[in-house]
């Protein structure tokens, strides 16, 4: 008899154990999707910010034409070429604000601190999307999750190698 | 920028009443939150019930344990979880912030039962313990819920990334800094007066090294006062310094905030001889808004916040022989002085709250993005989804 108790007992704590897992996972996987989601909005915010500023007097013809380039491909880009486009763009932004300052209206220099404020919401957009891609890999590639199959069908989050230099 | 008022909780792990950088920190915060409009409260263990602000609802007592090189006053339990548990069912909270979630407290707890948007602080630096090998795996899953992590110090990061290998964004602790900007310097402390603020009886706030440097100093600056502020009994400090030095001190028990601003900007000097368990140093943040020149020991967090130097001279910890030096040669040189402390002036202005409090609201609204407001997460669960269907058909 006691016997059948232990095995219902440990049977029970198995269970309870695979239904937390599950929830965690799933709660991952609710994190990853609204984080990449902010970021996203984010980074096409900072897009239209780039050709405004592309637009303005800020920029001369030449660097316009690149930021606008930039811009337009940071847009399009698929999810595995968005941190290469969005690094291109960071570097289109960084040459044209190098030497800008001295030549800045009220209305320009409003679009330059909007763009800095977007800047420090990127940083901490990133911080957050990449811990919550880097759990969801870590607790996926446990055996029990494995075993289990405890992540259904969603898929796996993909990596968002963002290049140190992207801002 | 949201611009509708929130509904924030906040969770202070440590007792409301005993003094501390984590409690000042949380109280700041709140003020601020609660001038710009939104709707706070502050959930804390208390002594003492009857001297509590409106915004904080006490949690009950709490317990003393060792923590850290220090005791901590926690709370914690199964009455303590409930109280947490209802406090969050009631509170219709739109995020929780959570101080110190990595600890044994209310603050854990609170982690554990909520479900929803919630930021956590980590204002700890601790050397890598091997314990965690035991209590990672409880910790991780709680820990994993925070949607956004705050470290206030990148010793503080290095302490998570170390122990829960998880990342955080680094956030200074905040001040009023224009509060301690127009201090009157003062003639009882000028000359060649050098400032030491803090829990002295202390061992790890490091006066003793400042004791042990003084003669050398005395012996270039004969006329080198040392004025100590700061709770405690001065009596058995005092025993321990060469009576022929004894004139040289004076303790001048707890002074008032405003004091404070004058003495930052009275002293010649201001040294932190910290040998180690500070995390970030507000006080080194106050005395360089204050404008006074500082001189501090070079343990990870006073590097950090002195810009390696750039700010604030630096001395080998537990080092009396380098304090000397660097003192003396400081106590000669008015110009380096003023040169050193104008340049950590500006810089203090970093730390301001009008600056932090944008920071840490920025985080808020990260977190918030396409999540609804804190529930329990009991309510969420498998089984609770299915007997709730259950009752309500």
């Amino acid at each position: 008899m006691t016997r059948w108790l232990v095995a219902a007992c440990i049977l029970l704590i198995i269970l309870w154990y695979l239904s937390f897992t599950a929830t965690r996972l799933d709660r991952l996987h609710h994190r990853v999707e609204t984080s990449w989601a902010n970021l996203d909005v984010l980074l096409q915010k900072r897009a239209s910010v780039a050709l405004e500023i592309a637009h303005s007097d800020i920029a001369d013809p030449a660097s316009s034409m690149l930021l606008t380039a930039a811009a337009y491909q940071a847009r399009d880009a698929n999810i595995q070429n968005r941190s290469q486009a969005e690094s291109g763009l960071s570097g289109a932004l960084g040459l044209l604000l190098e030497d800008a300052e001295h030549l800045t209206t009220a209305a320009d220099s409003a679009l330059l601190t909007e763009l800095s404020g977007l800047t420090d919401k990127v940083r901490v957009g990133i911080a957050i999307h990449t811990d919550a891609v880097a759990r969801t890999h870590m607790v996926r590639n446990k055996l029990i999750v494995r075993i289990f199959r405890l992540a259904g069908t969603a898929p796996l989050p993909i990596t968002y190698e963002f290049e140190a230099d992207v801002l | 920028m949201l611009n509708r008022s929130l509904k924030v909780g906040i969770v202070c792990p440590y007792s409301w009443d005993t003094p501390g950088g984590v409690q000042n920190h949380i109280r700041d915060l709140t003020e601020f939150l609660i001038k710009a409009g939104h709707d706070v409260s502050v959930l804390a263990p208390a002594i003492d019930e009857s001297n509590l602000p409106d915004y904080v609802v006490n949690a009950g007592k709490p317990i003393s344990i060792p923590y850290n090189g220090a005791v901590a006053r926690v709370l914690f339990g199964p009455v303590a979880f409930a109280r947490v548990r209802q406090w969050i069912a009631q509170g219709d909270f739109d995020l929780l912030h959570l101080h110190e979630p990595a600890i044994p407290s209310i603050s854990l707890l609170a982690c554990w039962a909520a479900d929803g948007p919630m930021v956590g602080t980590f204002h700890a630096a601790a050397k890598r313990q091997k314990i965690i090998f035991a209590i990672g795996p409880i910790l991780e899953p709680a820990i994993e819920k925070l949607s956004a992590r705050i470290a206030v110090s990148e010793a503080a990061r290095l302490t998570l990334t170390d122990h829960l290998e998880t990342d955080a964004i680094i956030i200074p602790n905040g001040i009023y800094a224009t509060r301690y900007a127009d201090g009157n310097p003062q003639e009882k402390w000028s000359g060649n007066a050098i400032g030491f603020i803090g829990r002295f009886e202390e061992p790890r706030k490091g006066l003793s090294v400042l004791v042990d440097a003084l003669p050398v100093i005395s012996r270039f600056a004969p006329d080198v006062k040392v004025f100590v502020a700061g709770p405690g009994d001065p009596e058995e400090v005092i025993e321990s310094i060469d009576p022929q030095l004894r004139h040289r001190f004076e303790f001048l028990g707890r002074i008032s905030e405003e004091e404070k601003a004058n003495f930052m900007s009275s002293v010649a000097l201001y040294v932190a001889p910290n040998t180690g368990g500070e995390s970030f140093g507000i006080i080194l943040a106050e005395a360089l808004a204050g404008g006074a020149c500082v001189v501090a020991s070079d343990i990870p967090a006073f590097d950090d916040l002195l810009g390696h130097g750039e700010f604030g001279a630096l001395f080998t910890s537990e080092n009396p022989t380098e304090l000397a030096k660097i003192v003396i040669d400081l106590l000669r040189d008015e110009e380096k002085r003023k040169a050193l402390a104008s340049r950590g002036k500006a810089h203090a202005q970093l730390f301001d709250w009008t600056r932090v409090g944008d920071q840490i609201f920025s985080v808020y609204e990260m977190s918030m993005v396409g999540s609804q407001k804190v529930g329990l997460a009991s309510d969420t669960r498998p089984w609770n989804r299915f007997l709730n269907k259950e009752e309500k058909p």
